[in-house]
């Protein structure tokens, strides 16, 4: 009953979604190849349904994988500075002026995910030093490097001129605008492929979860599994945010939810948390275009605005059992 | 299954614990000692779980020379406490896991290694609580799970590390009772304070010491009030209280 509760909600929202937003859409014009609505529909609208539905995805996938490798709930690249410096990475993109394609990729987005992977490398290097038995270090290291990549990109501010600074300004808030199925297809592509590798890791993470040395005891080479899924996630994240910007709460909030709604084993939450992600950013989306302040509201500020509280609400729920 | 050791030398927080050691384990071993005299080291060390100088070889193979995976199918290794970050998994699911070492990559677990997780249940009595979280479990339940989960992963050497450790006296009773029956089967290291349990199992005894071990082949020799008082430096008055 309530998985079809759910399964009609998210139909529901699948159908709605497109036909919401600063133009209203007419089904018999998005028919007619001629009409403007019909370029609005199909180059607009379903890219934009498929980019929030890959982007949503692939941030609570990484959410719950960075959750399950370092075994702790606030784990994900966003808390732990991975965003911030594909972020960092993006912005000099753009402070540089760079928008030439490499090998089919945008040169903001090889910077955005040679950020992500800079960051991803400091804090393994970092991390070595860290004394293993206070778990909350690798937290602590992570946010104090997100915030040094922020004030790195405050001086980009200083540097730039009124519309690079804008540019990067709004890519801050983060964004689902697009225009044509480029980035949409290889965000869908990065989110296959990432589901694809959690299949062919779903055994060993679900050892991971219980720990590390339960799972090296039971025959996962924990190292190797460990950096293979790092790595990944941190292209993917580098990716996704120099297209869509930082989004953040999704990777934190959704996990819990799908955790929460199916008591299992994680192995059996990997396509759950795809699906309840790539949705949840799709609703969070759908508000952003409904409500209109002259344009329309950033997605990473709806997300902000919705997973903050409902985050708090969480913690609190859980100091009370 | 024998177990080999050569010179072997760890540290823990770079402190030295042990001077060179040599011991051979045909069978069964129980190894005693006071608190941070280096027995949990030892046997993560037999675990490759901590890095050590000197060799140690499981039947003519050197440890270092072992995959993961490999390893896993000749050692399990039980330790104190039932510990998980994911705590929804099911008690089944947990056992099961055990045959990750058996299984082939990327497959779903067989139903052979399915039919393996629920015999080691039913044998430790367990089967009632096969759909529950670890996390309902208490301590008692959840030790005798990770016997579950040692039989079921059919390792020959099993190694306890303290395992009536927080345990209440029936509840050791069990657990002691299971490795008894795990003995007629395994090769059983273990690792224990408990005097009740290392003389309910009359395995021969290694005591730790200052980083050597003594050697105590017949296990009588060892549970005997004034060995017992030298090597703790206590009084014992009749220790032949057993479970027995």
């Amino acid at each position: 009953m309530r998985n079809l509760t759910i399964f009609l909600f998210f139909l529901a929202l699948l159908c709605i979604s497109p036909f919401i937003g600063a133009v209203p859409l007419d089904l018999q014009n998005i028919l007619n190849p001629n009409h403007l609505q019909y370029q609005i529909f199909f180059e607009i609208r379903l890219p934009r349904v498929l980019v929030a539905f890959s982007a949503g995805a692939l941030l609570a996938l990484g959410g719950l994988v960075f959750q399950a490798l370092f075994r702790n709930d606030l784990m994900t690249p966003y808390t732990l500075g991975i965003s911030s410096g594909a972020v960092l990475g993006t912005g000099i993109a753009i402070k540089l002026g760079l928008t030439s394609l490499f090998f089919g990729l945008s040169l903001v987005s090889v910077f955005g995910f040679s950020g992500a992977m800079a960051s991803l490398f400091v804090l393994l290097y970092l991390a070595r030093f860290l004394d293993r038995s206070h778990k909350e270090s690798l937290l602590l290291l992570g946010i104090a490097l997100s915030l040094f990549f922020t004030a790195a990109l405050m001086i980009l501010f200083f540097l730039g001129n009124s519309v690079q600074n804008d540019m990067i300004l709004h890519f801050t808030m983060g964004s689902l605008a697009i225009l044509g199925w480029h980035n949409p297809l290889l965000l869908s592509f990065a989110l296959l492929f990432t589901l694809l590798l959690l299949y062919v890791y779903r055994f060993d993470l679900q050892l991971i979860t219980i720990s590390e040395e339960s799972a090296k005891l039971r025959g996962v080479a924990t190292k190797q599994t460990t950096h293979i899924l790092l790595i990944s996630f941190s292209i993917t994240t580098g990716v996704l945010v120099s297209i869509t910007g930082p989004i953040g709460f999704v990777g934190l909030v959704v996990p819990h939810i799908v955790s929460k709604l199916y008591p299992v084993g994680i192995q059996k939450r990997i396509g759950k948390t795809a699906l309840f992600g790539g949705f949840f950013l799709l609703f969070c989306d759908t508000i952003a275009r409904s409500i209109s302040f002259g344009s329309e509201v950033p997605i990473g500020i709806v997300t902000a605005l919705i997973g903050g509280p409902f985050f708090i609400y969480l913690i609190l729920l859980k100091k009370g059992v | 299954m024998a177990i080999e050791i050569q010179d072997l030398q760890c540290s823990y927080n770079s402190t030295p614990l042990f001077k060179g050691v040599d011991l051979t384990i045909d069978t069964h071993l129980t190894i005693l000692g006071a608190n941070g005299a280096g027995k949990s080291t030892f046997a993560k060390a037999l675990c490759a779980l901590t890095p050590y100088s000197g060799k140690i070889y499981l039947n003519t193979k050197e440890l270092r020379n072992f995959s993961a995976k490999e390893l896993a199918r000749h050692l399990f290794y039980v330790p104190t406490k039932l510990e998980s970050f994911d705590t929804r998994i099911s008690v089944f699911e947990f056992v099961l896991l055990s045959r990750f070492a058996h299984k082939d990559p990327f497959f779903e677990y067989s139903l052979d290694d399915k039919q393996r997780a629920k015999e080691s249940l039913e044998k430790l009595f367990l089967t009632h609580l096969s759909d529950h979280a670890l996390s309902s479990l208490s301590s008692g339940e959840s030790a005798l799970v990770l016997i579950a989960a040692a039989l079921c992963s059919q390792s020959q050497i099993i190694i306890f590390d303290e395992p009536t450790a927080n345990l209440d006296p029936a509840n050791a009773k069990k657990v002691a009772t299971h490795i008894k029956e795990l003995k007629k089967t395994h090769t059983i290291l273990l690792i224990t304070h408990d005097l009740h349990l290392a003389c309910f199992l009359q395995s021969p005894v290694a005591f730790l010491k200052e980083g050597v071990f003594s050697l105590f082949e017949d296990p009588s020799s060892f549970f005997d009030d004034a060995v017992l008082e030298r090597l703790y430096g206590v009084k014992f008055h009749n220790l032949a209280v057993s479970y027995a």
